[in-house]
Order: C-alpha cells, then sequence, then structure tokens
C-alpha cells in the first residue's frame, strides 16, 4: 500500500510542496493561476522554533472524520484507501464534526466557509502533486513497509557505526 | 510569542530591552503586527533562500540547487549561483555607500561656496587630507574643501582600470601588498560596481572564484570609499566627534514637546533641523500649539552620527530611542510627531504604525520612497536650511493631532559618546603608548568591535548584548559602531561604571582612565573609524592588521551594506564573526574558501556561530593566538 511518507528532517521548509498542492487543485492547473484564484494547500506546512514541520492526511484505517461524518460525505475508497468528502454520493454540508475529530488538524474549512477541504491523495494522478514538487525529498510516494525497510536500514548503519 | 513568559529565555527572546519588550506588549494589545510577529508569521523560512542556493536571474528558473537537481538548468552550480548572489548583495551594499559620500561631497561643495547653513566643522583634518591627496592646503579652507570634494567625486567615478588614491594612501602596506597578489586593488568605486552588476548577470561570470574575489574588491572599494571617506568627509563637515555624554531608550521621549526622529544614516537634513529648532521662530510654533518646546531624537545611524557630535554641530541633541527594531515601537509610543526617514533602513511596518497615529512619515532623502507617504521633503543642500523649518513646521502641525494615547516607557540610561583615534589619543595625552603598553601587559587581552545591524532572528539585541558582556568580562575591549552602538547604550556599556562588569584587568584599565568597557565609536559608516584605529594601533606597533590581538563581530547582520563591511573585515586581516548564517551553506567550496582557505591570502576568515558565548569564546582564542605569535 502506497502512502505519502515522510523525512522529516529533510524537509527545508520552501513550501513548493503547499504550491504544487495548489495548483494540482485549481482551475487553471499552475502554480500562478492556483495563486490568482486563491486556491488553498491541503498540505501545511507547521514551523517548530523554525523548523519546518509538514502535517498532512495519514489516510487512517480508521479514519476519525469518517465516523464523525453525519452527512456520510466522508468516505474511505475501500480499494484506494483514500479518505475524501469529495465525489462521493453524499455531499459535505459543512458542520466541520470532521475538523473536530481529525487528531492531526489537517482538515480546514474552504475559503467560502461550505465545505471541509483535505488532502485527497490527488486522485487523478500516479503520484500526488506534493511528493512530485519535494525537492529534497522529504515526502515520498511509497510502499509503508519498503519505507519501514529504509528506516531499518539507516538504524541499522547508526547502530553498527562504532563497530564497522 | 507573547505566551511564552514562563520559560527561561522570555524575558529576552524578544528582545534584550525591557522598553522594547513593554512596546511589544502594547502593540499587541493595540492589535498592530510589528517584526516580530511578522518574523513568525514567515516561519518556516524557505531553506534554499537560506543556503543561497536559489537563482531567479533568468526565465528558464528559479533553479534551486537540490539532492535531485545538483546543477541550474544552465549549468550553474551550487558555488556559482551562491556566489553569484553574494556579489549582488555586496553591490548592492556599497552602492549604497556611495550615495551617502556623494551626499557629503555635494554639501561641502555647496557649503565651500555658502549655499549652506553648514561651516567646515574640522579645518585641520580638511587641511591633513587634503595635504595627504596633494592638495595645495595653503589655499582659502573654502577653496580646499571644494577641490577635495572633487577629489573625492572624481575618485567615485573614475574608471576600474584606476586604483583607489584612498587605498594606496590609508591602507597599510602589509595590506596592499597582499590585496595587489590578489588583484583586489579597486578602482573607481562606480565602476566597480557596474563591472560586478555586470559579472553577476546571467551566464557572464560563473566561475565562484572570480566572484569571490570580486565581492573582496568591491569591499575595499567600500571599505575606503564608503566608510573611511565617508566618515572623513562628514569630520570635516560636521566636525570630528568628541568625548560627550548622551542618553538612550524610549524613555528619553518627552511628551510635553514637539517631537521630531532623525531616522536613517545620513545625518544632513538632522543637522539642519538641530540648528534652527531652537530659534525664537520655531520655539514660538511650537508654543502656540501647545507644546513646551521641540525635540529632536535620533534613531539608528542618524541618531548615533548627532550623540557623537552632540557637543557641537549636533548640539541639542536629546537623546537616542533606539536601532532598527525599535523604530515601529517608537512611533506605538503615540508622542512622535514627525519621522525624517533618509537613506536606509526605513521599513515599510513603520507606515502601519503611524497609520494608528498620527505620527507624520517624511521622506527626506529623494531616493527613499514608502508607499502611502506623500511628503517628500529632499534633501538639497542649497534649500535645507529652509528645508529644516518646513520639517518642524510639519512636525508642529503633527502634534496639534496628537492623541492622548501615549504610553512611553521609563526606561533610560547614560551612555558616553564620541569615541575616534583623536578622541582616544586626546584622552591618553597625544600617546597610543598607555594603551598599547596595556595590551601588552595583558590588563586588555586585545580587541573586538563587535558591529553592525540587529537582527529579531535570537532576540533583538540578545546576541550581540551577550557576546560583548562575555568578551568584557575576559578582558577584551569592544568598540561598537551601527546598531550594536544603540543596544549597548541602552544597557549602560557605555557607561564607565560598566567597568564593574567587566575583567580585572580591563576593569583597572577602565577606572584609570575614566572609560566605559565598551567603547561608542558611533554609527554602522563608523566601522571606518575602527578601521582607521586598528591601522593606527597597528602602524604604531610596526606589524599587519591580522597580526593584532583583534577581531571583528556582526553578531546580527540584516543588510547589504554589512556585507561587504564583514567582507572588509575579512580583507583587513581581521577574524570576523558573522551572526546569522550568511546565505552560502548551500555552496560547499564557497563556504570553504569563506571560513577556512582565504585566511592564507588575506589573513582574516569569517567565523560562522550561532551561539554567542562560544562565538566570544573563538575570538578571545584567536586573541589569545594572536598574542602568543606577537610574543605577549
Amino acid at each position: 500500500m502506497q502512502r505519502i511518507m515522510l523525512h522529516l528532517d529533510r524537509c527545508n521548509g520552501c513550501l513548493t510542496c503547499t504550491l504544487a498542492c495548489a495548483a494540482a487543485h485549481s482551475k487553471s492547473g499552475h502554480i500562478i493561476g492556483a495563486m490568482m484564484e486563491g486556491v488553498q494547500s491541503r498540505i501545511h506546512i507547521q514551523s517548530v522554533k523554525g523548523k519546518a514541520v509538514p502535517v498532512l492526511c495519514r489516510h487512517c484505517e480508521e479514519p476519525a472524520c469518517v465516523d464523525a461524518c453525519m452527512a456520510g460525505a466522508m468516505q474511505k475508497n475501500p480499494v484506494t484507501g483514500i479518505v475524501t468528502n469529495d465525489g462521493n454520493e453524499q455531499s459535505c454540508v459543512g458542520c466541520w464534526m470532521c475538523i473536530m475529530a481529525c487528531p492531526y488538524g489537517v482538515i480546514v474549512q474552504s475559503k467560502d466557509g461550505t465545505v471541509a477541504v483535505k488532502c485527497d491523495g490527488c486522485k487523478d494522478r500516479e503520484i500526488p502533486a506534493c511528493v512530485e514538487a519535494c525537492h529534497t525529498r522529504a515526502l515520498e510516494y511509497m510502499d509503508v513497509d519498503e519505507f519501514a525497510a529504509v528506516k531499518r536500514q539507516e538504524t541499522a548503519y547508526q547502530l553498527a557505526k562504532p563497530a564497522v | 510569542m507573547s505566551n511564552c513568559k514562563s520559560c527561561s529565555a522570555a524575558p529576552t527572546c524578544i528582545s534584550a530591552h525591557a522598553s522594547i519588550n513593554q512596546m511589544h506588549d502594547r502593540t499587541q494589545s493595540l492589535g498592530i503586527d510589528t517584526c516580530f510577529d511578522r518574523y513568525e508569521a514567515q516561519q518556516p523560512q524557505c531553506g534554499f533562500g537560506m543556503q543561497g542556493v536559489c537563482c531567479q536571474l533568468c526565465s528558464h528558473g528559479p533553479c534551486r540547487i537540490t539532492p535531485k537537481a545538483p546543477v541550474a538548468i544552465c549549468g550553474a552550480t551550487a558555488d556559482t549561483i551562491v556566489a553569484r548572489n553574494l556579489v549582488r548583495l555586496a553591490t548592492h551594499g556599497t552602492s549604497a555607500y556611495t550615495h551617502h559620500l556623494e551626499e557629503l561631497a555635494k554639501t561641502i561643495k555647496a557649503t565651500a561656496q555658502g549655499k549652506t547653513p553648514f561651516s567646515i566643522g574640522d579645518v585641520h583634518k580638511l587641511k591633513e587630507i587634503a595635504g595627504i591627496v596633494g592638495l595645495d592646503i595653503n589655499k582659502p579652507v573654502n577653496e580646499l574643501a571644494e577641490q577635495l570634494a572633487d577629489v573625492i567625486l572624481a575618485e567615485l567615478r573614475k574608471g576600474a582600470d584606476e586604483p583607489l588614491a584612498l587605498v594606496n594612501i590609508f591602507a597599510p602596506k602589509t595590506r596592499l601588498e597582499a590585496w595587489n597578489k590578489l588583484g583586489v586593488v579597486p578602482g573607481g568605486v562606480l565602476s566597480e560596481v557596474r563591472d560586478a552588476l555586470t559579472k553577476s548577470m546571467s551566464n557572464i561570470n560563473t566561475d565562484p572564484i572570480d566572484l569571490l574575489l570580486t565581492v573582496v574588491r568591491l569591499s575595499i572599494a567600500a571599505g575606503y570609499m564608503g566608510l573611511v571617506a565617508t566618515i572623513t568627509m562628514q569630520d570635516i563637515l560636521l566636525g570630528t566627534p568628541s568625548l560627550t555624554t548622551s542618553e538612550a531608550d524610549l524613555g528619553v521621549i518627552d511628551p510635553d514637546t514637539v517631537n521630531i526622529v532623525a531616522h536613517g544614516h545620513v545625518p544632513l537634513v538632522a543637522t539642519a533641523v538641530l540648528m534652527v529648532a531652537e530659534s525664537e521662530e520655531m520655539q514660538a510654533l511650537a508654543k502656540q500649539a501647545g507644546a513646551k518646546g521641540i525635540k529632536v531624537y535620533g534613531s539608528m545611524c542618524t541618531g548615533q552620527e548627532l550623540m557623537q557630535r552632540s557637543a557641537t554641530s549636533g548640539k541639542g541633541f536629546a537623546g537616542q530611542l533606539g536601532n532598527w527594531l525599535t523604530q515601529e515601537f517608537m512611533i506605538a509610543t503615540g508622542a512622535v510627531d514627525l519621522v525624517m526617514m533618509d537613506m536606509n533602513c526605513s521599513i515599510p511596518g513603520m507606515k502601519t504604525v503611524a497609520d494608528r497615529f498620527h505620527t507624520k512619515l517624511v521622506a527626506v532623502d529623494r531616493i527613499l520612497r514608502m508607499a502611502g507617504v506623500t511628503d517628500h521633503v529632499d534633501y538639497q543642500p542649497e534649500q535645507v536650511a529652509e528645508q529644516a523649518k518646513e520639517l518642524i513646521r510639519m512636525a508642529v502641525d503633527a502634534y496639534k493631532n496628537r492623541g492622548k494615547d501615549i504610553l512611553i516607557p521609563t526606561n533610560k540610561s547614560g551612555a558616553v559618546a564620541g569615541f575616534s583615534v583623536e578622541t582616544i589619543l586626546g584622552a591618553l595625552g597625544g600617546s597610543l603608548d598607555p594603551l598599547l603598553d596595556a595590551i601588552k601587559k595583558g590588563a586588555i587581552k586585545g580587541i573586538v568591535a563587535v558591529v553592525g545591524c540587529t537582527n529579531n532572528r535570537n532576540g533583538h539585541d540578545t546576541k550581540g548584548l551577550t557576546i560583548m558582556k562575555e568578551l568584557i568580562k575576559q578582558d577584551v575591549l569592544v568598540i561598537n559602531a551601527g546598531c550594536m552602538s544603540s543596544a549597548a547604550q541602552i544597557e549602560g556599556l557605555m557607561l564607565p561604571a560598566a567597568a564593574e562588569e567587566a575583567g580585572e584587568g580591563l576593569k583597572a584599565v577602565c577606572k584609570a582612565l575614566g572609560i566605559p568597557p565598551v567603547l561608542n565609536f558611533g554609527s554602522c559608516v563608523d566601522i571606518g573609524r575602527i578601521g582607521v584605529a586598528v591601522t593606527v594601533i597597528a602602524n604604531a606597533l610596526g606589524v599587519d592588521p591580522s597580526d593584532l590581538p583583534v577581531a571583528a563581530s556582526a553578531p546580527e547582520y540584516l543588510e547589504q551594506k554589512a556585507v561587504v563591511d564583514g567582507v572588509f573585515a575579512v580583507a583587513f586581516g581581521l577574524l570576523t564573526h558573522i551572526g546569522p548564517v550568511p546565505p552560502v551553506t548551500g555552496g560547499p567550496l564557497v563556504t570553504k574558501v569563506l571560513t577556512e582557505d582565504i585566511e592564507s591570502l588575506l589573513g582574516g576568515r569569517v567565523l560562522v556561530e550561532e551561539d554567542p558565548v562560544k562565538a566570544a569564546q573563538a575570538m578571545v582564542a584567536h586573541i589569545d593566538a594572536k598574542r602568543a605569535k606577537l610574543g605577549i
């Protein structure tokens, strides 16, 4: 199962992912157009004492937002695993239950305040726009187990360093 | 940031000054955003920009050097981009200095022709410098002054292939040798600026080493023309600073007077305003408006210029309000009626605060403009007497609109001002020997110039003050110029009593001479005055500046003039600590050259250390090493 995975140490806060996200969700499809349309980013870069920290939807296996959605608009796609309130049978009514339920704070109001907006995993793209745009490879779209394998190898390397 | 009062760093994480912390609370409660708030809003800041590896020169770009794109579209490496960006920063700084110098040269010419309210303030220095540049010093003073101004203007404008006379005249011979070897002795400054800007266009000069040499060349041009020539011409016009006392911090603001702030770097309009403020005509205007009188305060370097001459041409100066980060907060007191903005460092944020109160912002230099500011009294030497009156009338009108919402912090401190080679020699009875003896014996371990801007990246003035206090504790005499002067003044480090905070050796010297452990050399162009002092010491000891137990620190550097100042200090042979890491770290070669290799070529190098205590320790270690090498 592929997910957007994060190497926190690699993020240098350039915010390109936020621009790419906005572009991918704009009418024009490009960055300047998205800025003129005022499209918001669905990936959020927080700052902790100046250190950039990307915070993005994890598309949880048991999504609190889906449980909380009384309109039934927020759904987890059983095939792709993507959690979204967009393009489903029921429409978002803007009750903000999902915003209150999400433990990560990654669901926000649309600019006109009518619906909830969140990462939709870039349904129509092979690789999410934010990952594609990331220059430092802080964001990677990869198999979750493969990510763990890479991490494990890094850890092994650190552990072995004094010995080899 | 306002919610973090429980942390141990809370008293200083906004500002090292109680007055500014108090005013920041006020601006926050009034809903006014200031630099500190906007800084938070800008977080996180882009790592590519911080590392200097972003190039926006051509329309293929912007390009950034990243793990997946190690070269730009044109093929430029990180080092090329970083070095080229550095050239552009240095060009900006050098260019700005030439504006200041040109304004002075023009003013001296107009003064010599009797067209300004000024008169030649230091005839002795005029004759000394005129003699050195080869003029006939028996000519009448005004004629000589005009000729010297013409020499300086010609130096500014001559070709890049004609070496600057002032470099040959003033630089220590050992420095000249080093610079000639590298081919970095500059020609006319405006030509150097043209060449540097041309080189830094896309695809003209893409060799990082040659670009770095261009930065060095620019910095020497800026050092001898922008700094040394500017302070010399300023001394000739307004008088060489003399030892005097003044006050600093927002507590100097008088709620009962018409309050004018001179803000910026070029003290010409401000001096003219001071000259006329006490006149009956202007006083009557103020009194008719219900004020007790008129006061002229200083902000940033214009204030420092007035303060160090407050016994002579700056007479009547009412005190220094603060430095770069103070500008919004002085207006937020509600008791500033008019700000005269000359040349650089007037931030748009000032207008936001001014709009909340009654404060009138006026541009007093033709090159300064700010969105929303419609009052321009562009300095003209021939008209400045009338312009000064016009500015006071505007201030009185603004005073009439002053509201009741006024909060002036009570904090203020005294400060001794006016140190220079001349005043030090005067205080020591005409010889440097007592100072040199103190250095040789180790009572004074060495000297560090803590200079340049202020920056809120680590708390306003927090880092600079930590370094100063750490250095004096270790018997290192500190010299200030620029925004760092305000920092030390406000915290009382420029009072003789501050000797108590110094180590035993330095304390004894300060007490014997009645001087503070932190000497106030004035504004940021007065870094030139420090250069002159180091030259005098090096010549007296018969060594190169790089052999001296001396270092420089710009712990909170901010803008482009500081970039050339920093490189000039390196070119001058000094270990130069630079506070916020400059945007060069993305270029491995450039970083290595500036922090290591350059030492073998120029004697100085850049020291990058974010921790202020460690930075001070590194500078003390450098001083100890130089002492050992000198055998003292």
